[in-house]
């Protein structure tokens, strides 16, 4: 997404000198409520031009326990890894919307997902920004919780389409262990190996399946860049986890709206970010 | 360090040396004539800081009995669980607290606070109104118990502005476009600020029972075998929200933008944990309104 350009061209040299004799004066602060945000400036611009403006940093963290041996050699699911994944991710996104509702947000945009699987516990975090359209206070029904950039967040809501909330799925299997004499009779061959091929399928649709059934449960239409992780556990190789999560969506408007976007071909360099870290060799 | 200033003898012949340096890039640099300022040094400050003893003894003990004062009257976090089995055996945990360690924090923000001191006396020093582009890091020293502090960051002047109030230059972590855009979207940085929460969590029996992988229910009751470890949660949460109201108890009622935030987390027993969270960011000031912003326009890039 980019601004419209504006009809003169911004004398940067005249803001700034302005800005500093404002403040070399004694410019005051406006009086209010601080606001805390991790957006950037550019996602604060976007929201703002969508008559939106950045409340608080909001958090939600859930630490949720997984006994003892559900680590060790098995068949099928570890349907209590999958509960404590799903237990943790629940309350963590219930405790985001609570903390965005106490300071007046109507969402939360920009949330960072944090999911650690350890061997006794799962740990999830989420961290995002609570938003509002501007000046508004109280928030009308439950707060969206969405882990779209703030400049996605623009764009859907812009096509007509309302974040709902953070859809989450998972699944937990043992790797299949071929028997003995399978595996000899197997062995130097091209040979496709069903059992494990069969277990990491349905894992791995168990867990797509597992969120869209959360999308749906919030009353949404569909899911929205969903990621996908997936790999054996650290501590235990011969588990392998998936998880899929993404926003669920929901269109708010009569039908889809079109935005028509413009071929832009950029003439300057697409790395524009500070990095002072370089200064460190 | 003492005296009139904390700077080094040979940080004013640097910076009188009639040349700059600048840590920001090419890009960053050019952004930066075109808002009228001009790089006169690369400012930095330090701090080396020894740790106290917290231990046994300490003044600064804190939570080794549930009658103690928590966050030692100084009026932090503090929070409390009762193990629900009564009387089991002397070693059980009866009790667990999550406590705010205020004098942890206190000792980070010297550290901190001084090396930033040391980075505005060397931006006075060059006359600058501002330091653009701050990088700040902490870490430890080999094995001495000793932490660095080190913030630097390159000193602007304003051609043509006003010398700063009481000459004290602002700061700020951004640098190039994104400082261009901050000030045409009508802020002005004011300072970096940062801020540190310390939480200690001492286990209670059921804390420690499922952070051992223990299964979700305390005796006689029955359930799912996987619950919320909820003095660990609260503890993550309270980490958090206390480094976002240590940031916002320097605001005033300015905004705090770009916060980058992250959290360590150091297991020191069964179940015992002491959890860190550092959050970052640029304190800015409404000076104009905003500039009524065109809607966006979408455009898909050809590169």
């Amino acid at each position: 997404m980019s601004a419209t350009t504006p009809q003169s061209p911004i004398d940067a040299r005249a803001e700034m000198l302005s800005a500093a004799t404002w403040l070399a004066k004694g410019g005051g602060s406006p009086g209010g409520r601080a606001v805390t945000s991790d957006l950037s400036i550019d996602e604060a611009l976007l929201l703002h031009s969508i008559g939106w403006e950045p409340v608080e940093l909001v958090f939600g963290v859930s630490v949720t326990s997984v006994p003892t041996g559900v680590w060790t050699w098995g068949r099928g699911e570890i349907s209590a890894a999958s509960d404590a994944h799903n237990l943790a991710v629940q309350a963590a996104a219930e405790r985001l919307g609570h903390e965005c509702a106490t300071v007046g947000g109507y969402g939360v945009v920009g949330v960072r997902v944090s999911v650690e699987v350890r061997p006794h516990h799962v740990d999830v975090a989420l961290v995002g920004t609570a938003v509002r359209p501007s000046g508004k206070k109280a928030p009308v029904g439950r707060p969206f919780v969405s882990d779209l950039s703030a400049r996605d967040f623009v764009l859907l809501t812009s096509s007509g389409w309302s974040p709902l909330g953070l859809a989450f799925g998972a699944s937990f299997i043992y790797a299949p262990r071929r028997a003995a004499a399978t595996a000899i009779r197997q062995s130097g061959q091209n040979i496709e190996l069903t059992n494990l091929t069969e277990a990491l399928y349905s894992a791995r649709e168990s867990a797509m399946e597992r969120m869209q059934s959360s999308g749906l449960g919030m009353g949404a239409q569909g899911v929205v860049a969903v990621k996908i992780t997936e790999g054996p556990m650290s501590f235990a190789r011969h588990v392998i986890g998936f998880t899929a999560w993404g926003t669920s969506v929901r269109l708010e408007a009569d039908r889809h709206v079109y935005l028509k976007p413009d071929m832009v071909l950029p003439l300057d360099d697409a790395v524009i970010q500070f990095e002072a870290q370089s200064l460190r060799g | 360090m003492s005296g009139p200033s904390d700077v080094p003898e040979a940080a004013p012949r640097r910076l009188e040396s009639g040349s700059f340096s600048s840590g920001l890039t090419v890009p960053d640099f050019a952004a930066c004539l075109q808002m009228g300022l001009r790089p006169v040094g690369l400012v930095q400050g330090f701090c080396a800081m020894q740790w106290g003893w917290y231990g046994a003894g300490s003044p600064y003990m804190r939570g080794v009995s549930p009658y103690s004062s928590p966050g030692g009257g100084q009026g932090g976090y503090s929070q409390s669980w009762r193990c629900p089995h009564g009387m089991v055996s002397p070693d059980h945990r009866a009790w667990g607290q999550n406590y705010e360690q205020t004098w942890v924090e206190a000792a980070w923000l010297q550290g901190f606070g001084s090396a930033y001191g040391r980075l505005i006396e060397e931006a006075k020093e060059v006359g600058a109104h501002g330091v653009i582009g701050v990088v700040d890091t902490s870490h430890n020293l080999a094995d001495m118990n000793v932490a660095e502090f080190h913030i630097l960051g390159t000193a602007v002047v304003v051609e043509g502005a006003p010398p700063p109030p009481n000459g004290d230059p602002w700061s700020t972590y951004l640098a190039g476009q994104r400082l261009a855009k901050l000030i045409e979207a009508g802020f002005m940085p004011i300072s970096v600020i940062a801020a540190i929460a310390s939480v200690r969590v001492w286990a209670y029996c059921m804390t420690e029972y499922l952070m051992e992988g223990g299964v979700g229910y305390a005796w006689g009751q029955t359930g799912s075998t996987t619950r919320e470890i909820e003095q660990i949660s609260e503890a993550h949460l309270a980490a958090r929200s206390l480094a976002r109201d240590h940031a916002r108890g320097q605001l005033g009622s300015d905004t705090l933008h770009g916060i980058s935030i992250s959290t360590t987390e150091r297991e020191v027993g069964a179940g015992d944990q002491v959890l860190e969270c550092m959050l970052r960011g640029t304190r800015v000031r409404r000076f104009k309104d905003f500039d009524p912003m065109p809607a966006p326009r979408p455009t898909v890039r050809l590169s």
